[in-house]
């Protein structure tokens, strides 16, 4: 069963009078529990395919079913909806709240739901044990290194369990070392979690953990 | 609630900021809660006057007195009830009680002043009903030379019972008397319905004008008159007819309702609700800009912040609730600050020995922020939170989240 199915999308920006067609009539299916990566060069349209898995942007025509429901029919508050319930997002540059410690960035998403303070907090602390920083978890972000901010970034992405993990070059402000660590974390996730993750990225090492890799160019799959 | 640690983690990302913010918040409440408290007292002390009442004074100022000889000519005329000529004595308590001759005004007490006036006391307390005198207390205070009625709150304030003896001296120097300050005796004490009257004080004194004169040894003349008018209807015309007797003498007459007379005495510098207003509006709307400018700095520095909320679930309009609430919630401390502070100079200005006697002789005696323009300048800074915060907020909530993320 596929938890990603991406169906014929097309997907163009407007500039004045041009017509940027950034994904053109692209197919791509992600089983359940799957680690895919997407690659290619600059400006192939991985990212744009990315933020459309994640519903945080519709195509201009085609479908995008994940995890059983179509984004491209959404409205923008379904969206919301959507993307609290079944997608965690992992940014390159980590994103964190500058003003929260780790364990109330990790805590940010439950916001949304109807747990108590105590259960959020209970979760959150959860989620920085998976991910090895429980002892951080009231360090702010600039108390914290890149992996680390990462880590707790990943943690915010799993807190509330979705089905799906769609990570943006996740190791790509990271040294070796520090990018090792994360992508460890994410097999983990996809093993021991069963999480569904999409991974973009430049990165060969990083493609290799991947069970599945898909190259883009020029806003169509290559493979 | 449940987002209102994360409001408030964000007010203290840039807490100097924050703390410019609210206190500039804070003075516009201060002012607004201030000034709206001493226009709404003028406006009691105004309304408080009968339209029954004319008052003739100098027409170049009410500092000029006018002749005694002029009091039977005003009563004359047509539609005058009654007139009762008066000065206002400007007495202080000596900062020693015993009487002894006391020539400097060092030793006068300012800290406690208090408005007191020599009056004609027959038909000035006829012409106002609204002190009551018990009947036996004002046959007493008829009687004695000395006596003087005070309001109640004057006589609570000093623990004065009937009989009682205390001393005034004058700041003007034609009402002083070379053997020490003027002796009174408490004679009656007056009430006022505060139901019927609610801007009417107690707290100020009246004796009789004879034992003013007679004490100072002096003819002196009267600072202003007091006519009661037969129809209120007709207070214009016998306004006018009483200046038109005066017309080619030495002191002409300005005759006015008692409501205009106190209008012009606390607002000789021009129209003080205009200016106060005026004041109020200019820095309500300079705050506004400020919290706004605020606000969108505020909102852009967290552009990339936004997107992540809305990446993580968060809905545009709650995006866009949390913008406006953390604005209404500087305006909300800004507000209590401000609502506090006006508190704080309001006291100080009814306490405070030199400022006191200031208010006291434009009739400010009491002045206290009423629990409606406190709740009123609060909600004026929830307002302007509001205002100032929405259009930042627009921005958040049109914000899509491809661009705020990419925002560096």
């Amino acid at each position: 069963m596929s938890m990603v199915d991406v169906r014929k999308v097309t997907k163009t920006y407007r500039r004045d009078a041009e017509e940027l067609v950034v994904l053109d009539g692209l197919s791509l299916q992600v089983e359940e529990g799957d680690f895919a990566a997407l690659m290619g060069p600059s400006g192939s349209g991985k990212s744009t395919l990315l933020n459309l898995i994640a519903g945080i942007d519709k195509p201009t025509s085609g479908e995008v079913v994940v995890a059983g429901t179509d984004v491209a029919r959404l409205d923008e508050t379904g969206l919301a909806e959507f993307r609290s319930h079944n997608v965690g997002f992992i940014f390159q540059l980590y994103n964190l709240i500058p003003v929260l410690t780790a364990a109330e960035n990790v805590e940010l998403p439950l916001l949304l739901t109807h747990l108590s303070k105590a259960e959020r907090r209970e979760r959150a602390r959860t989620a920085l044990k998976v991910v090895g920083l429980a002892d951080r978890a009231e360090h702010y972000p600039r108390q914290l290194s890149g992996g680390q901010e990462q880590r707790v970034a990943i943690a915010r992405a799993v807190v509330t369990d979705p089905k799906v993990l769609v990570a943006d070059e996740p190791t790509g402000d990271l040294d070796a070392k520090s990018a090792t660590e994360i992508l460890d974390l994410m097999g983990t996730l996809n093993r021991d979690f069963k999480k569904t993750i999409v991974m973009v990225t430049h990165d060969p090492r990083a493609a290799e953990r991947a069970h599945t890799q898909h190259h883009l160019e020029k806003g169509v799959l290559r493979d | 609630m449940k987002f209102l640690p994360y409001l408030l983690k964000h007010l203290r990302r840039s807490w100097f900021r924050t703390a410019l913010t609210v206190l500039a918040m804070a003075l516009c409440i201060f002012l607004f809660c201030t000034l709206q408290s001493v226009l709404a007292q003028i406006s009691g002390l105004l309304d408080s006057r009968s339209g029954r009442r004319l008052v003739t004074r100098n027409s170049v100022s009410f500092t000029f007195p006018l002749p005694v000889a002029y009091e039977a000519r005003i009563q004359s005329v047509p539609g005058v009830v009654r007139v009762a000529g008066s000065n206002w004595f400007g007495g202080a308590l000596p900062a020693k009680k015993e009487g002894k001759a006391e020539g400097s005004s060092a030793t006068r007490d300012w800290s406690n002043f208090f408005p007191n006036m020599a009056v004609e006391l027959e038909p000035f307390l006829a012409m106002y009903p609204e002190y009551q005198v018990p009947p036996d207390q004002y046959q007493a205070l008829l009687q004695d030379q000395r006596g003087c009625v005070i309001g109640r709150k004057l006589a609570e304030k000093y623990g004065w019972k009937l009989g009682d003896t205390f001393y005034l001296e004058s700041i003007i120097p034609t009402y002083r008397k070379p053997d020490g300050p003027f002796e009174f005796v408490v004679r009656a004490i007056f009430d006022v319905d505060a139901v019927k009257y609610p801007a009417v004080q107690t707290n100020q004194m009246f004796f009789s004008r004879n034992y003013l004169y007679e004490a100072t040894g002096r003819t002196l003349q009267a600072g202003v008159y007091y006519v009661e008018v037969q129809d209120p209807d007709e207070a214009g015309e016998v306004s006018a007819a009483i200046d038109r007797l005066f017309e080619n003498s030495d002191n002409q007459t300005h005759t006015e309702t008692e409501k205009a007379f106190v209008a012009s005495f606390v607002a000789m510098a021009g129209n003080l609700s205009l200016l106060l207003n005026g004041i109020g509006l200019a820095v309500t709307f300079t705050i506004l800009l400020v919290v706004a400018n605020t606000m969108s700095i505020a909102v852009r520095e967290r552009r990339t912040e936004i997107g992540v909320l809305k990446t993580l679930g968060f809905t545009s309009r709650q995006v866009m609730g949390l913008v406006v609430s953390e604005s209404v919630l500087i305006g909300l401390m800004g507000g209590a600050l401000g609502v506090f502070g006006s508190h704080g100079i309001m006291w100080m200005l009814t306490h405070a020995p030199g400022l006191k006697s200031m208010l006291a002789t434009i009739g400010l005696t009491e002045l206290n922020l009423r629990p409606l323009v406190a709740g009123l300048g609060f909600a004026n800074a929830l307002f302007l939170g509001f205002v100032a915060g929405f259009v930042p907020a627009l921005g958040a909530y049109r914000a899509r989240i491809t661009d705020a993320l990419r925002t560096v």
